[in-house]
């Protein structure tokens, strides 16, 4: 066990290096002075020849790159070249709108992929299948920012009984931020939802056929008993690992989703940095994004590994 | 999965291979859906990138006095708040879309599959590749397109890029896992015990037999790459304007969301089209490979 942890550790270090060595050669493969990238198109002299000293761009790239890294490690990122805030407290701001609208989409996620996955599963080869599975395609075939704009058409613009756009936070008003939050969360969940779906599904139906269910079927236990107590609670152990590992898809939904919706979280952040030319905090909103990426997939893989010992036995999982 | 597929165990070598190919296109032709998805996919692509000569309007040809129409005979999709006709707009766009796919599946292919066949075959350089795809995922795919396009500037190069950067994990993914898979065949082991070199085994041997999962990995591919555009055109990281892309024409619909939501459904609509005829033609092709891996 103790191997395995180290091994993994090790790996998630290794490729923690190598993310920032790909970040921090990213800034420098731009085009023309960095100092001057750094500093914003219309900055004065002064603070292009500081951002070349506070960055170390006169010293050779090893040195600029332990600097960098050892800046990050302390949570220093540097200032937005936009508004000269530092880019951890504007990313700090920003996280709770993400959050907020991440967890919703989670429990919209959970609710219709694990709900229509163990349908899918307990009623085989019938009609409610068979309308789960289209579901589930339909969802991988419908881009969800068209889901989204679909959704304002119908619910803000057609029948306008709910906001299209904007934010409240869930501890300064529950009911309006329900409001303001029930579409995106609707949008970023169903994202997710087909692949939980599919693999709450595949899960079911592997464990209904061992040999547990069969002896809990054979004690007399009633068919829901059967599905929810002994299946479903079994099952729920690779559809928790899936969920961690959606990460990036909830990432990449978030950035579109607050866009569509006009949120001010992390993804609306990280576009309009990229609009504004805005390299520091298009660089630590990289970072951390990478980082946490990282984090999440190492404590997925410690989690899987406690709770199912053949992983780490083994080790030879495909 | 420890099924023996017998046809590669009998007829390893690609002479043989037409046989195989019948079988499997009589089974893909028994299948509706695909059949179904495999129609609308062959028209979806023919009218794009017959686009110039099916559009019944030049696509860029602005008409003041016709903007905003809701659909009619003369306009099947509408016109947008430039009076252009958006059915020829979605011609154009699908042709952006068919392009930026091909081209993003095609990059994602050319390093994910020599790279998947090295970790495979050389278990010592299985950690290395590990750890290049480990880093490529753990960039989020938005983060990774935010990040090119602020290198790069949008275009739709960089969208190809990223998409097919994007990929590459997966790509990596299949094919090592086919040659593991094919490397333990009996056919293979007797082929090197022949004297047959790394490179004639990998070309000859492993290659043409992991095939099969690879189409089935462009027909997974090719769809997410058509949303993926789509996805980064509206964001503006992307196609950028004038460049006709599906991806763009919906971003330009929002404010008009009230005067013309034709603006926003119609694009939409041959995205979805498209990806879910791919998907269900992926589908049956899976299928018809391996009809008792899909039995399941």
């Amino acid at each position: 066990m103790r191997r395995y942890l180290l091994r993994r550790l090790l790996e998630s270090v290794v490729t923690f290096v190598l993310v920032t060595i790909v970040v921090f050669l990213g800034v420098r493969a731009l085009p023309g002075d960095p100092a001057r990238t750094l500093a914003g198109e219309e900055s004065d002299p002064a603070t292009v020849a500081q951002i070349r000293h506070d960055y170390l761009l006169d010293r050779p790239l090893p040195v600029q790159y332990a600097r960098y890294v050892l800046k990050a490690l302390t949570g220093d990122l540097g200032r937005s070249a936009r508004t000269g805030l530092p880019v951890r407290s504007t990313i700090g701001h920003a996280l709770p709108v993400t959050l907020q609208l991440a967890m919703f989409a989670m429990v919209i996620a959970v609710l219709i992929g694990v709900g229509s996955g163990v349908v899918a599963a307990v009623r085989r080869r019938t009609a409610t299948e068979w309308a789960a599975n289209s579901v589930a395609l339909l969802g991988l075939s419908v881009p969800n920012f068209w889901f989204g704009l679909m959704l304002v058409l119908v619910f803000a613009i057609a029948f306008p009984i709910l906001p299209a756009s904007g934010f409240v936070s869930l501890f300064d008003d529950p009911v309006q931020s329900f409001r303001h939050l029930l579409l995106p969360a609707i949008v970023l969940g169903t994202a997710l939802a087909a692949v939980i779906m599919r693999q709450t599904r595949s899960a079911m139906l592997e464990a209904l056929s061992a040999d547990y269910v069969r002896t809990a079927r054979a004690k007399g236990l009633g068919g829901s008993r059967v599905v929810l107590g002994h299946a479903l609670r079994n099952s729920l152990i690779v559809v928790v690992t899936i969920v961690g590992l959606q990460l990036g898809v909830l990432i990449s939904g978030a950035v579109v989703t607050e866009q569509i919706f006009v949120l001010p979280g992390f993804g609306k952040l990280t576009l309009d940095a990229v609009f504004t030319r805005d390299y520091p905090m298009i660089q630590g909103v990289v970072l951390v994004t990478t980082t946490a990426y990282i984090g999440i997939n190492l404590f997925v893989d410690l989690l899987y590994s406690v709770i199912d010992p053949r992983i780490r036995v083994g080790g030879a999982v495909l | 999965m420890t099924v023996l597929d017998l046809s590669t165990v009998e007829a390893p070598a690609a002479g043989t291979l037409p046989a195989t190919r019948r079988r499997v296109l009589r089974r893909l032709l028994r299948n509706p859906l695909a059949v179904l998805g495999a129609v609308v996919v062959l028209i979806a692509v023919g009218a794009a990138l017959l686009a110039n000569v099916v559009a019944p309007y030049p696509y860029a040809q602005t008409d003041f006095s016709a903007a905003l129409q809701p659909p009619s005979p003369e306009h099947w999709f509408g016109t947008d708040y430039l009076g252009r006709d958006m059915f020829s707009w979605v011609l154009y766009g699908l042709r952006v879309s068919v392009l930026v796919a091909v081209m993003s599946v095609g990059l994602s292919m050319a390093l994910g599959v020599p790279l998947g066949l090295l970790a495979g075959y050389y278990g010592f350089l299985d950690p290395p590749v590990s750890r290049l795809t480990d880093t490529l995922l753990a960039f989020p795919f938005l983060i990774l397109a935010v990040g090119l396009a602020a290198i790069l500037g949008p275009s739709l190069a960089t969208a190809t890029i990223a998409i097919g950067i994007g990929q590459i994990p997966q790509v990596v993914r299949v094919t090592r896992g086919e040659t593991l898979r094919l490397r333990g065949m009996d056919y293979v082991t007797a082929a090197i015990a022949g004297g047959a070199s790394d490179t004639v085994v990998l070309r000859r041997h492993i290659l043409p037999n992991a095939m099969n999962t690879l189409i089935v990995q462009a027909t997974v591919a090719a769809p997410a790459a058509i949303i993926g555009e789509a996805v980064l055109s509206f964001l503006g990281l992307g196609v950028r304007p004038p460049t006709p892309s599906l991806g763009i024409m919906l971003a330009s619909a929002q404010p008009f969301f009230r005067d013309g939501p034709w603006m926003a459904v119609f694009p939409g609509v041959a995205i979805v089209a498209l990806t879910l005829a791919l998907n269900l033609f992926g589908d049956g092709l899976r299928d018809a490979f391996d009809p008792q891996e899909s039995r399941r």
